[in-house]
């Protein structure tokens, strides 16, 4: 049995109130997840709250999962709500309480996984959330075309021109990023 | 090249150890055993999509058998075959787009919008396509109260599609209100087209086909007060 066919046959079970599954799902899952909602923020307790939040949603919503479908873009689709949730309840948090400063000031995370979360998330910062979603789905979560396309609930077609759109302009932030590294070699 | 590089910084960071705590996993299971019990899956989206259409279908009739089916009796043979077959189609095509919404991972196809635009299209290529009486007597008067009555008839439509989808999960309450506001207004049309004898081509291109957007407009409203009601200011920092 394949990976995706293991987790599929885990949900089932978990469905069935198989407590061993479920472990064993979130245990599986989480580390995907919990990069998934990393690379939002970078910040790694607010991944941790996200990771949470969403386990719970997909425990209630449990039922909505039918057995023998790709359970990744369902689980995507769940998480999908909490990190768009999560940004809202910030975003309200933060004109009202005016915490900006606050949330910048937050003590970095200094380790290297930490590191490359914070890189990409800088690649990835100039890009629409919609580009910038599809691709963390399809480049870092490692799904398919066709699941990326069920868990964003738009078509294959609609996935792939964000793909293109968004590599057209991370071909020129990267020009960029490159060039600027190159002159600041040179000038020290 | 660049392309090469985008690919390397996706790939480190795809590969990069996103180890989640033992502490964090076993106090999220811990979460979860405490009501874990079976469950019984969903039904399949074609048997939720079958029910809603039969809810759409029956709210229809019994609207129009109370308030009396003139417009059908007054209706040609071939014209009742179009405008019927064609709300059928539309009802069948909607109810599975409502389905899609309220699992979540299903595939969809087209968006809430775009089935907008595309059931006011039908229905105004059939109107405009079977009547051509171009009077316009009590255009207002009329017109509002088959826009009122079609509204009133989406109302109950969107309601009971509600608790047939009780179960389900809206990842996105904008699109699952629109597309159930759009279910119902096309109940509301049904109606419509079963009671109402008034048969220019103004008032059926205007006022009838307006239930739809209204209906969508209405369920849009309701899936956005849903959804901030749903979510809390500050979510509760469980990982402390």
């Amino acid at each position: 049995m394949d990976m995706e066919g293991e987790l599929e046959a885990l949900m089932t079970r978990y469905q069935a109130g198989d407590f061993a599954a479920a472990r064993a799902l979130i245990e599986r899952l989480s580390p995907r997840l919990h990069s998934f909602f990393g690379a939002q923020t970078g910040k790694r307790a607010d991944a941790d709250d996200m990771l949470q939040d969403a386990w719970l949603r997909i425990h209630r919503v449990r039922r909505t999962y039918r057995a023998g479908r790709p359970l990744l873009p369902w689980v995507y689709a769940i998480a999908r709500r909490v990190r768009v949730d999560h940004y809202r309840i910030a975003v309200r948090t933060a004109t009202r309480e005016q915490q900006f400063e606050e949330m910048n000031a937050a003590a970095p995370d200094t380790t290297c996984e930490v590191q490359r979360v914070e890189e990409l998330a800088e690649l990835l910062a100039p890009l629409p959330a919609s580009q910038r979603e599809v691709l963390e789905l399809l480049k870092v979560a490692g799904m398919s075309l066709e699941e990326v396309a069920q868990a964003t609930s738009s078509s294959v077609g609609s996935v792939k021109q964000k793909v293109h759109r968004a590599y057209e302009r991370l071909r020129r932030t990267v020009g960029l990023m490159e060039s600027n590294r190159r002159h600041s070699e040179v000038e020290p | 090249m660049k392309d090469l590089r985008v690919d390397e910084v996706l790939d480190q960071a795809r590969r990069a150890s996103h180890e989640v705590s033992t502490d964090l996993v076993d106090r999220i299971a811990g979460t979860i055993a405490s009501t874990l019990a079976p469950v019984r899956p969903l039904p399949s989206p074609w048997v939720l999509a079958a029910g809603l259409t039969l809810i759409g279908v029956a709210v229809a009739l019994l609207g129009a058998l109370r308030a009396g089916f003139q417009g059908f009796e007054a209706l040609g043979v071939s014209a009742r075959l179009v405008i019927l077959g064609t709300l059928a189609a539309l009802l069948v095509i909607v109810a599975r787009q409502v389905v899609a919404a309220w699992v979540p991972g299903s595939r969809r196809s087209v968006s809430p919008a775009a089935v907008l635009v595309m059931i006011c299209g039908a229905l105004l290529l059939v109107f405009a396509a079977l009547f051509h009486d171009y009077r316009l007597q009590h255009f207002l008067s009329a017109g509002l109260t088959c826009l009122l009555t079609g509204v009133l008839h989406a109302i109950p439509a969107g309601l009971l599609g509600w608790w047939l989808l009780r179960r389900g999960y809206a990842v996105n309450g904008l699109s699952a209100g629109l597309l159930a506001g759009i279910f119902g207004g096309l109940v509301g049309v049904t109606t419509l087209e079963l009671h109402c004898p008034n048969f220019e081509a103004a008032h059926l291109l205007l006022w009838h086909t307006l239930v739809v957007p209204v209906s969508g407009a209405v369920g849009l409203l309701t899936g956005l007060l849903l959804r901030d009601r749903s979510v809390p200011d500050k979510l509760p920092r469980k990982s402390a």
